[in-house]
């Protein structure tokens, strides 16, 4: 281009009119200054170390600088044509992404526990014993550089800020705290931006996969408009889809397999939005376009939306398509029809004919539930006691004692402030630990 | 629903050993839940859902990852209650007495009646279910931290002020002497109109024959601020009428579902069975078809019906 003569031909139309422009932007490129020198080719670590100097700093930068947590200045937006240089993600690094925890929601009985970790306990750990709020806490201080011993992170160690996002925001939706897990994810901004997200080499997503999967519930969140995650889901399908596709062409089963049951998992999460955006009937036509996998969780899936629906008559055509191995499903609906229709003497009975010996959390609480609407309270607190008893708390479980408590006492604060200390005391699990007050309707 | 405490005439100064409690028991819900990968698990492989993101736990019964689950929320707040709707409620009178109180509770009853805005004024309402031991109208004795548990049913067919008086009469007694005390409570709420209809009568001229046709058409408008499905709509004719009817029941379609503010049209084609024993006119000539019957289910089955008033057409003279 630059061996052009100078006289511009008029006819060559697609050529610009003013080579000079043209000229010079081209050197420009070519040259390494301070600030093109991350990808550290060219330049000596004495170089780059001399690049956080102020003084070398053009003033336009000098925002980027002040931050000695990062050893380099975010890269140009935009790389050039061809030349692949690692992700720089120090956007997700700063410190005013991440909100404070309030503590004020959670019941003394937790946060005086002996059983609340210390600040030292290792994230996995956190996970594993169901600190859900002290691993997002822990998670942000690692993203952010603001941990004890203060080893900070590495901007361009992809894996590693992805883990640590996704564990804050997943956390974040565990316990209570979903919007403000919107907020925080919105500093992700577009993942479909492929210079942002997709590694120039590989030309891989960096983002995990679950993380993508959770920013689309987020995100929609975020912006107040549920329509928006129908759509995203569906861009991750076609992606899903593809690397089938991709799969099976290796031959690899394995790769295959994992895809289609992340395919089948979007269809299902598409039903979900479309219930969140009131779309009850698109949301069963979408469901009846997807295909069984063998284990009744779609014949169920299809009856509790037409049960919430309140169309009983379709729940209980969804009950008569249960298979045999799924006898327990098939029951299991029509005991919810029956109570649907405030048949709850024959919803009661089916309910205590379900297998004792197997502890299921819910068929307990729908049997109280159902007692409590034959007006039989007292029978029905005691199963309820009982399942807290064996080491459950699911929230509906202490939801629905909470409410009982109520109504059984003036004094129900007292009864419900033992509860939590009996749940306080329970064993530590990834089932979660601490409660907040919500739970217990405090 | 706001309630208050209504100035009893009861002469004791001091505060009662029994308390009532009530809870709007409209449909029960079903939880919803987001299933989501446990962090920290390996990339690249598909696992289980971490435990705490579902409903409940340690089940094969769990439609994960769907979003809404088989276990069912007690009521979480009064809601709003609609004209057409059966209007459900427990009521609670506890002892609220120490276990080592000196006092005993005994004979405790419960009495419930419901004020209508219209000219009705007020209803006494029945109690279920009936007491185990002994007849229905009898007392019971509470322990301390007892509950007397009863539910009442009331059908809403008018809009506004409804007030729900709850009555708790009980024995106080010690070792030496005993009293009655009772009290009461008000609660109040406000019903909506959950359904708006619009009818309208033409009539069809039959050229050939003396029997006489007119289609009715109606505009159900969901006015209320929850989804509802229709399930029937059914016109009750008078005698020596008949009707077909032209809407989703009759083709096999699938029942409508109407959103908040969105409309359903029906129409029926009303017919003479003969022309001899047509149906009788009123005073000023007009015709009376019958009555408009519309039944709809709500959220987890929440029933509602209602029906118009009397439907017709001014007939010319024969």
């Amino acid at each position: 281009m630059s061996e052009q003569p100078s006289s511009p031909a008029p006819e060559q139309g697609h050529r610009r009119n003013k080579p000079s422009i043209t000229r010079s932007t081209r050197p420009r490129s070519s040259t390494k200054g301070p600030l093109d020198a991350d990808n550290g080719l060219l330049t000596s670590p004495t170089a780059s170390a001399s690049q956080l100097s102020p003084s070398l700093q053009p003033p336009s930068r000098s925002s980027s600088a002040n931050n000695t947590a990062q050893p380099r200045p975010p890269p140009s937006p935009t790389p050039q044509l061809g030349e692949a240089r690692p992700k720089d993600f120090t956007f997700l690094l700063q410190p005013e992404i991440y909100h404070p925890l309030n503590v004020q929601n959670i019941p003394p009985a937790f946060r005086n526990s002996p059983k609340q970790p210390n600040s030292e306990t290792p994230i996995d750990e956190l996970l594993a014993k169901g600190h859900f709020r002290a691993a997002a806490i822990a998670a942000a201080q690692e993203l952010t550089g603001s941990t004890i011993n203060g080893t900070s992170i590495d901007p361009q160690d992809a894996s590693r800020i992805f883990r640590l996002l996704y564990t804050r925001l997943a956390c974040l939706t565990l316990i209570d705290a979903t919007s403000l897990a919107a907020q925080e994810a919105k500093a992700l901004e577009d993942l479909n931006d492929a210079r942002r997200y997709i590694d120039d080499n590989t030309n891989e997503h960096l983002v995990p996969w679950e993380l993508r999967v959770l920013h689309v519930r987020l995100q929609a969140l975020g912006f107040g408009d549920p329509r928006r995650a129908v759509m995203s889901y569906h861009d991750l399908a076609r992606e899903a889809r593809d690397r089938i596709r991709k799969a099976s062409l290796s031959h690899d089963n394995s790769a295959r397999e994992l895809w289609k049951s992340r395919l089948h998992e979007l269809g299902i999460k598409v039903a979900g939005a479309l219930i969140e955006m009131d779309d009850l009937s698109g949301a069963a036509h979408h469901l009846n376009s997807l295909r069984d996998r063998g284990d009744g969780k779609l014949a169920l899936s299809k009856a509790l939306l037409w049960l919430h629906l309140g169309d009983i008559g379709n729940a209980k055509l969804c009950a008569s398509q249960c298979s045999e191995d799924t006898e327990n499903v098939e029951k299991l609906i029509l005991a919810l029809c029956d109570m649907a229709d405030s048949n709850y003497e024959a919803a009661l009975q089916k309910w205590q004919e379900f297998d004792i010996t197997v502890t299921d959390e819910m068929i307990g609480v729908n049997q109280a539930v159902c007692l409590i609407y034959l007006g039989r309270i007292q029978e029905g607190r005691n199963i309820l006691e009982k399942l807290v008893d064996s080491g459950l708390s699911s929230h509906t479980l202490l939801f629905n004692l909470s409410t009982t408590y109520e109504l059984c006492s003036e004094r129900n604060r007292i009864l419900k402030g033992r509860l939590t200390e009996k749940v306080a005391n329970m064993e530590q699990s990834p089932f979660g630990w601490e409660k907040t007050n919500a739970d217990f309707k405090l | 629903m706001s309630h208050q405490a209504y100035p009893s005439h009861d002469p004791i100064k001091e505060p009662h050993s029994v308390s009532v409690k009530v809870l709007r028991l409209s449909q029960p819900s079903l939880v919803t839940q987001y299933p989501i990968d446990p962090p920290f698990s390996p990339p690249n492989t598909k696992s289980q859902p971490a435990p705490a993101s579902l409903a409940y736990s340690g089940s094969n019964t769990n439609p994960d990852p769907f979003l809404l689950s088989p276990i069912l929320n007690l009521p979480v707040s009064f809601g709003s209650a609609y004209v057409g709707e059966t209007f459900s409620c427990t009521l609670c009178a506890n002892n609220d007495l120490p276990p080592d109180a000196a006092k005993r509770i005994r004979d405790v009853r419960i009495e419930a009646e419901m004020k209508t805005p219209g000219l009705g004024g007020t209803q006494k309402l029945e109690l279920g279910p009936a007491n185990i031991h002994g007849a229905l109208a009898g007392g019971v004795d509470l322990e301390p931290g007892g509950t007397l548990q009863k539910i009442v049913g009331f059908d809403l067919k008018e809009e506004g002020n409804h007030v729900l008086a709850v009555t708790v009469s009980y024995s106080e007694a010690t070792e030496t002497s005993g009293r009655t005390r009772t009290f009461r409570k008000l609660y109040q709420f406000i019903c909506k109109a959950s359904l708006i209809v619009r009818t309208k009568v033409s009539s069809l001229n039959s050229d050939t024959s003396n029997i006489k046709k007119w289609i009715l058409e109606a505009q159900l408008e969901n006015c209320s601020e929850d989804v509802i499905q229709l399930e029937k709509v059914v016109l009750d004719t008078e005698e020596g009428l008949g009707y077909h009817d032209c809407n989703w029941s009759s083709d096999g379609d699938k029942k409508p579902v109407l959103h908040p503010g969105e409309i359903e049209q029906v129409c029926f084609l009303v017919q003479e069975k003969g022309a001899d024993n047509g149906p009788r006119l009123t005073a000023d000539g007009r015709m009376i078809f019958g009555v408009l019957g519309i039944g709809w289910r709500g959220e987890m089955g929440c029933r509602g019906f209602l029906s118009t008033g009397k439907l017709g057409a001014r007939v010319a003279v024969r």
